[in-house]
């Protein structure tokens, strides 16, 4: 049985529909890569299944229990931690104690938090010289080591990570799928990238989402074989689709 | 000399009540992004429930200082669960209105019971006040400066050593992102309003026996508190308590050296002031993001 199935999924902002009907599933272990454009529904898919939206119809199966429309304190609760788009650390805080607020899921006292958060350093030992520094005053990359760490401090069976190389440099955006290379060893990771050649690189299983919907899903090889999916999203060079970045 | 030192324990004195209404907008404004401008009248029912317990039926203050606290706190909590948790998902206005709504009902329900006649409560020590050199030292002033250091230390305390305090600030910087986390949203803004209502319950208790305790108090006090939250640069906690004590020493001053019957008029001289040249406040330029 898969630890995450989604179920003919639709959810609207008012108006507007955002997701019409996605279906697909993470097997536990994996890591899972939703590629699209701005705007086809990757974000929204992550924020259905981690509470911050509701879904208008469809199903969301987590362990085999159905999650749709609970709230998010009680999604991270049962282990599905969501880093979102823009990383959100909070900015009057410091390092650590954001990422000590990423245990909040659990009943840990607040030594046992620092400790744990002490721990997070090793596997990111960058933001490390940062501990007392207030959010506000870190760089982009700084700030998603930041994000990723107190995501992982919810000890989640899911890890949820949107578009972690977004406004990153090359470098650093090499930094950060080590990292998720490393986080994969013990947890399952629902990826969302616009960056096509990254998040496919660590993914056992890729989905294509266009305006609402996937079009196309398969391993990394499979995905990186077909024409127009290369064109338009991994940098090939045909030319109708690509009109979509 | 003699006469400005006097002044200026007077002034603090006057100031801290207003950084305690004050400390009450902040923290309330920090949490839901919404002004709560029934604040003057937490501090306006708490001063009535000293009348109810320590006059009319004559219990000891302390405990009457006891029983209007908790009375507070669950005033607090009433008054989010009734003005604010039906309306959290709706713009900023709908609340402000219902918070004016909520602020006319306690007035005048008040006013129902109590009469248009202040009453007259006692300060908390018989002894009227010690001399000290050139200065005297009024009692009631010595408690309100007591109080409020008090409350601010604690307060610091709880901010930045308590995990709840975090989680305070946290939700307070990011709704959404603090619930991500597991945060009870709800919970932490419960616990803003419990606190805000016994913050500024706490200033009308102390300044009861120096004005009368009138169904009108609340307002006045309310408008030199937000007074003093412009000042200090809104939403920043260290700004309202400078403000609030900045805006006492002023006016004692400019009272009793300019002129009597202007007293409330230099507070909003100097709002005005703040508004047309620095109307980001004295703390304002920072991001405003520490509780």
């Amino acid at each position: 049985m898969a630890l995450l199935e989604i179920n003919d999924l639709h959810v609207r902002y008012g108006e507007i529909v955002a997701l019409r009907g996605v279906s697909f599933s993470v097997a536990e272990g994996q890591v899972v890569t939703l590629l699209g454009a701005n705007g086809a529904g990757k974000s929204t898919t992550l924020r259905a299944i981690s509470g911050l939206a509701k879904p208008a119809s469809g199903d969301i199966l987590f362990d085999g229990k159905s999650i749709a429309g609970l709230g998010p304190e009680a999604i991270v609760r049962m282990g599905i931690s969501h880093v979102p788009e823009g990383r959100r650390v909070f900015p009057g805080l410091t390092v650590k104690e954001n990422i000590m607020l990423g245990g909040s899921n659990r009943r840990a006292a607040k030594s046992e938090l620092s400790r744990e958060a002490d721990a997070m350093f090793d596997l990111f030992p960058d933001i490390r010289k940062f501990t007392n520094s207030l959010g506000w005053t870190l760089s982009g990359g700084q700030l998603q080591m930041v994000a990723v760490a107190r995501g992982l401090m919810a000890k989640p069976r899911l890890l949820l990570l949107d578009e972690p190389s977004l406004g990153l440099a090359p470098v650093i955006v090499q930094a950060v799928f080590r990292i998720i290379s490393e986080i994969r060893q013990h947890t399952t990771v629902l990826l969302v990238e616009q960056n096509a050649r990254m998040g496919l690189s660590v993914a056992d299983q890729g989905y294509v989402l266009e305006t609402g919907r996937i079009v196309l899903g398969g391993k990394p090889d499979e995905l990186w074989g077909n024409e127009a999916i290369a064109a338009a999203y991994l940098g090939g060079h045909a030319k109708p689709l690509a009109a979509n970045l | 000399m003699d006469l400005a030192l006097q002044l200026l324990f007077t002034g603090i004195g006057i100031g801290a009540v207003y950084a305690l209404v004050a400390l009450g907008f902040v923290l309330i404004f920090r949490a839901t992004n919404v002004v709560n401008f029934a604040q003057g009248e937490f501090s306006m029912v708490a001063a009535y429930l000293m009348v109810v317990f320590a006059v009319d039926l004559a219990l000891p203050y302390w405990l009457s200082f006891l029983l209007s606290l908790a009375g507070m706190a669950l005033l607090g909590a009433v008054f989010n669960l009734g003005v604010y948790y039906p309306l959290r998902h709706r713009t900023f206005l709908p609340v402000i209105i219902a918070t004016i709504g909520a602020s006319i009902l306690m007035a005048n329900s008040v006013l129902a019971i109590y009469g248009p006649q202040p009453q007259v409560l006692e300060g908390w020590f018989e002894t009227p006040g010690i001399q000290l050199g050139p200065v005297y030292l009024d009692s009631q002033y010595l408690l309100i400066i007591a109080a409020t250091a008090t409350l601010v230390a604690f307060q610091y305390w709880f901010f930045e050593h308590t995990l709840v305090g975090k989680k305070l600030q946290a939700t307070s910087q990011d709704k959404e992102m603090a619930s991500l986390l597991g945060i009870s949203v709800s919970t932490m803004i419960m616990v803003t309003f419990i606190y805000s209502a016994v913050l500024g319950g706490l200033a009308g208790i102390l300044v009861a026996p120096i004005l009368f305790v009138s169904i009108q108090m609340g307002s006045t006090i309310a408008l030199k508190a937000f007074a003093a939250t412009i000042i200090g640069g809104f939403g920043d906690v260290t700004g309202a308590i400078i403000g609030g004590l900045s805006l006492g020493i002023i006016e004692t001053f400019g009272a009793a050296y300019v002129s009597v019957p202007y007293k409330d008029a230099f507070a909003f001289l100097v709002l005005v002031l703040f508004l047309v040249f620095r109307p980001q406040g004295i703390f304002g330029e920072r991001v405003a993001e520490k509780a």
